[in-house]
């Protein structure tokens, strides 16, 4: 066999390789939904700006899509997503003033929402910086954000996901924090409780039928869970 | 009917050839008149030409393969490759930056560590108590806020609800009433400004499930 069609023969093995690497393409994805023209030439014209500044495109489509989606007409959708991309140059500042040099995608979703929540910058920053690892940051912010919309101060939410991560919580027991944090308001604690509870621990709170809020799920393999159950 | 029904257990183990003549004289006589039966057939039988099976398999050889099949052959023939040796560390470079393409993935960025936190899934259950909607479904970041794609069952008491298998980690959404009306879950973790001048709500889904107020 010669060269030439060895070349060509590791060529086509390679084709499928490189193209499941390949995203749909925005134009794609946004026709695709029913958007029409203009308004995707615009959220592609934001998105490939945002892109040159380090800002990822698809949340930027996905925010497009939600819009057209809740049927709000098309300048609107483009003026949100405008303003979703400054938003989001601003929190990947945060993030990478944190440390992290190329943020992905879900942690600057993450960020983002965290700051539109009322987390500050600065907060924002403390916890990528406290992050065990690249891939917890994005959950750590979500569950910040979420606990933060419970009532608990910024602060708190903050001091609650950092001081898990200290103790060496796995992500997993992180984004169980949300739920147990309504779980304990349930049971008539106040926000600030909760938070001061949680910044305590949660192994007190996960360990036995004394220590975990009513309607909070035993840990797997001790039964089901009440609203959740983990997929067999 | 099978031969069980109609002959005896003696008569079958008779047409085997294990009993000789201890059988009944009538069972006898119709085994008798099966085992001629059968030894007149095989001798009416005409023995096949041994040049049939040259023909059959010289028609099966001669038949074109599929292309599919040509290309599997040409692929796992053994074959003798002739090759410079200036082209290997061309070609070990082009199987380096083919890998280094695969892994660095469609171009969000996204470690491949986040797979940890999202690989798993937990079934969480939505409801809404809209007794008088006509139809009810649930749009969000899970399923591209397609405004159709999960329908809720209206229970009895006019509560509206599905399970959805859903991935770790967090979840915008938004309930849709009769196709028109988009409203927030009141009882998620969180209700968040969707830009739009609305709300939606949020859920963070953890290993052991969803925790709702």
């Amino acid at each position: 066999m010669s060269v030439k069609r060895f070349l060509n023969l590791a060529l086509l093995l390679a084709l499928p390789c490189s193209a499941g690497a390949q995203e749909p393409g925005l134009r794609t994805q946004l026709e695709a939904r029913g958007l029409p023209a203009d308004l995707v030439t615009e959220v592609e014209t934001i998105a490939a700006d945002a892109t040159a500044l380090g800002i990822p495109a698809r949340p930027l489509a996905d925010k497009a899509i939600e819009g057209w989606a809740k049927r709000v007409p098309p300048p609107r959708i483009a003026a949100v997503v405008r303003q979703y991309a400054t938003q989001m140059a601003r929190a990947r500042e945060a993030v990478t003033s944190g440390g992290m040099g190329e943020p992905s995608a879900h942690l600057i979703t993450a960020a983002t929402q965290a700051m539109a929540s009322g987390i500050d910058g600065g907060q924002v920053e403390a916890t990528v910086r406290a992050a065990p690892g690249p891939e917890a940051a994005g959950p750590g912010l979500n569950v910040a954000t979420a606990l933060h919309a419970q009532g608990i101060s910024a602060e708190q939410s903050v001091g609650v996901v950092v001081e898990a991560w200290r103790r060496g919580e796995p992500v997993s027991a992180i984004l169980d924090m949300p739920s147990l944090a309504r779980a304990m308001q349930a049971q008539g604690m106040s926000p600030a409780q909760v938070g001061q509870r949680m910044m305590q621990g949660m192994s007190g709170l996960q360990g036995g039928q004394h220590g975990r809020p009513a309607g909070v799920p035993p840990p797997e393999g001790h039964g089901k869970g009440t609203r959740g159950q983990r997929r067999p | 009917m099978s031969t069980d029904d109609r002959f005896s257990k003696d008569a079958q183990r008779y047409l085997d050839g294990e009993l000789h003549g201890e059988l009944p004289s009538d069972e006898r006589a119709d085994t008798d008149r099966l085992i001629e039966a059968v030894d007149a057939y095989a001798a009416r039988a005409q023995p096949l030409d041994a040049s049939l099976d040259d023909a059959v398999m010289a028609a099966v050889r001669g038949r074109t393969p599929a292309r599919r099949r040509v290309g599997w052959r040409w692929l796992l023939e053994p074959r003798q490759v002739s090759l410079r040796p200036v082209w290997i560390p061309a070609m070990a470079a082009a199987a380096l930056l083919i890998a280094w393409l695969g892994v660095r993935g469609p171009g969000t960025g996204e470690p491949a560590g986040t797979a940890v936190a999202v690989a798993d899934t937990v079934f969480v259950r939505f409801e809404l108590a809209a007794p008088n909607a006509r139809e009810v479904s649930v749009a969000g970041s899970f399923n591209g806020w397609q405004p159709d794609a999960v329908q809720l069952v209206r229970g009895e008491t006019g509560v509206w609800s599905t399970t959805l298998a859903l991935p770790l980690g967090e979840h915008a959404y938004q309930f849709v009433v009769d196709g028109e009306r988009w409203i927030p879950d009141p009882t998620a973790h969180a209700q968040v400004d969707d830009g739009f001048g609305g709300t939606n709500s949020v859920i963070v889904v953890g290993p052991r499930g969803v925790v709702r107020s």
